[in-house]
């Protein structure tokens, strides 16, 4: 409960306050918010199996963003930026909808 | 598994009862695990390890739907009542960075169009797409002003082009012969006393006088033009259908120089007519007028192509 909380306050604050991403992190921030979606959804699924840890949930969480934006960030330097983060992206998407099945069938039995 | 208990079916038939507890455990596999359990005859337990892949699955499902079972709950513990544990408090400050990031990149998103979050490459792009679409533009630019000045100077071709056409009608009414002319020419004056002159005479003279660069031409009261004809009457010759009385004068603008050598020559129209008797005088003159005119006329099927 205290965990969805935190999302709604996340997002309330970012829409009121209006906080300013500095312009170098900027490009990196949709593939960072799509690769902690996917961390999130892992996680729900591993709480709904019964192995949740939240060690390894804040460990998958920070280790996706980074990696994720590692990756974007490689792909401008090696001048295949734009191909890279499409790939992250699918490949993130992919994940998050297995993920979103698995959860779907502990909810829904379907 | 319904394959598999058709083809067993027929081996089991002679032992009806072990039979009907075989299909009735094929329903569920909770079901029937129950029965292996309880320990229901020796047939029964031969069938169970008859088909051991089947049992695991039905197990392995029993424990999905436990596990689906306690996902359920788990989550809903969760949610209610809100505990104040270590790993909800982690849970959400990371879930906080993630609402946060992710109304950021909304706004952005939606905040000033594809500019803010675009990288370098793709600024370079749209650059590049903006030169060509301004240089695009500039062209089309300087199209619309080279027509305006265009038509700015077309004021005074339109003037110009009036003044040439109303030039061009005065020339063509005088071929037409509905406006009067005047200039140098000769006077041509045809004295038949004998009516010997007939009216192929009177056409050859007129056709000599045109091949001359005769421009316009008057034959007693009537304009000659391009559809002039000559008849011969019982009493003389007609032109258009007008008597022609003697003498047979002719009013020709034209080059007098060339004119008259055309009617002197030797052979030519006026040996001719004086060999019919007839006298031709011709007389150059600086200032010949022929005022004469013929009607204009509106052609009835014949309209300008352009």
């Amino acid at each position: 409960m205290i965990a969805v909380l935190g999302l709604v306050v996340g997002v309330v604050v970012g829409l009121v306050l209006r906080p300013v991403v500095p312009s170098g992190v900027e490009p990196y921030l949709p593939i960072a918010v799509v690769a902690a979606l996917d961390a999130v959804f892992g996680g729900l699924r591993a709480m709904l199996d019964g192995i949740f840890d939240d060690k390894v949930f804040v460990v998958s969480f920070l280790s996706n963003v980074v990696v994720a934006a590692l990756i974007v960030f490689l792909g401008d330097k090696l001048g295949v930026g734009a191909q890279l983060s499409t790939g992250v992206v699918v490949v993130l998407g992919i994940r998050i909808f297995s993920n979103a099945a698995a959860i779907r069938r502990h909810v829904f039995r379907a | 598994m319904s394959d598999e208990q058709t083809l067993r079916e027929p081996d089991e038939r002679p032992e009806p009862g072990t039979a009907a507890e075989g299909t009735g455990g094929d329903e569920t596999g909770g079901q029937r695990a129950e029965g292996a359990a309880s320990g229901n005859g020796p047939d029964s337990a031969v069938q169970e390890s008859q088909e051991p892949a089947a049992d695991g699955g039905a197990a392995a499902e029993r424990a999905a739907e436990d596990r689906v079972a306690n996902g359920r709950r788990r989550l809903l513990n969760g949610l209610w009542p809100p505990r104040l544990s270590r790993a909800q408090l982690i849970v959400a400050v990371l879930l906080f960075v993630l609402g946060l990031g992710l109304a950021i990149q909304v706004r952005t998103t939606s905040d000033n169009g594809a500019l803010r979050g675009a990288r370098q490459e793709d600024l370079v792009r749209i650059l590049t797409e903006l030169d060509n679409r301004s240089q695009r533009l500039q062209d089309e630019k300087r199209g619309l002003e080279s027509q305006r000045s265009q038509l700015e100077t077309s004021s005074n071709q339109a003037a110009e082009a009036l003044k040439q056409t109303q030039q061009k009608e005065a020339q063509l009414g005088i071929l037409a012969g509905t406006v009067k002319a005047e200039g140098a020419g000769i006077t041509l004056t045809i004295t038949d006393r004998h009516g010997g002159v007939q009216a192929d005479s009177l056409l050859d003279t007129l056709q000599e006088l045109r091949a001359a660069g005769a421009e316009a031409i008057q034959i007693d009261d009537v304009r000659v033009v391009a559809d002039t004809y000559f008849t011969q009457g019982a009493d003389g010759v007609l032109i258009d259908g007008h008597k022609l009385s003697q003498p047979y004068v002719f009013k020709v603008i034209g080059n007098p120089q060339d004119l008259e050598p055309a009617l002197n020559i030797p052979g030519g129209v006026v040996q001719t007519l004086e060999k019919e008797q007839a006298t031709a005088d011709v007389v150059r003159s600086q200032k010949i007028v022929v005022d004469a005119l013929r009607p204009s006329k509106q052609p009835d099927y014949a309209r300008s192509s352009q």
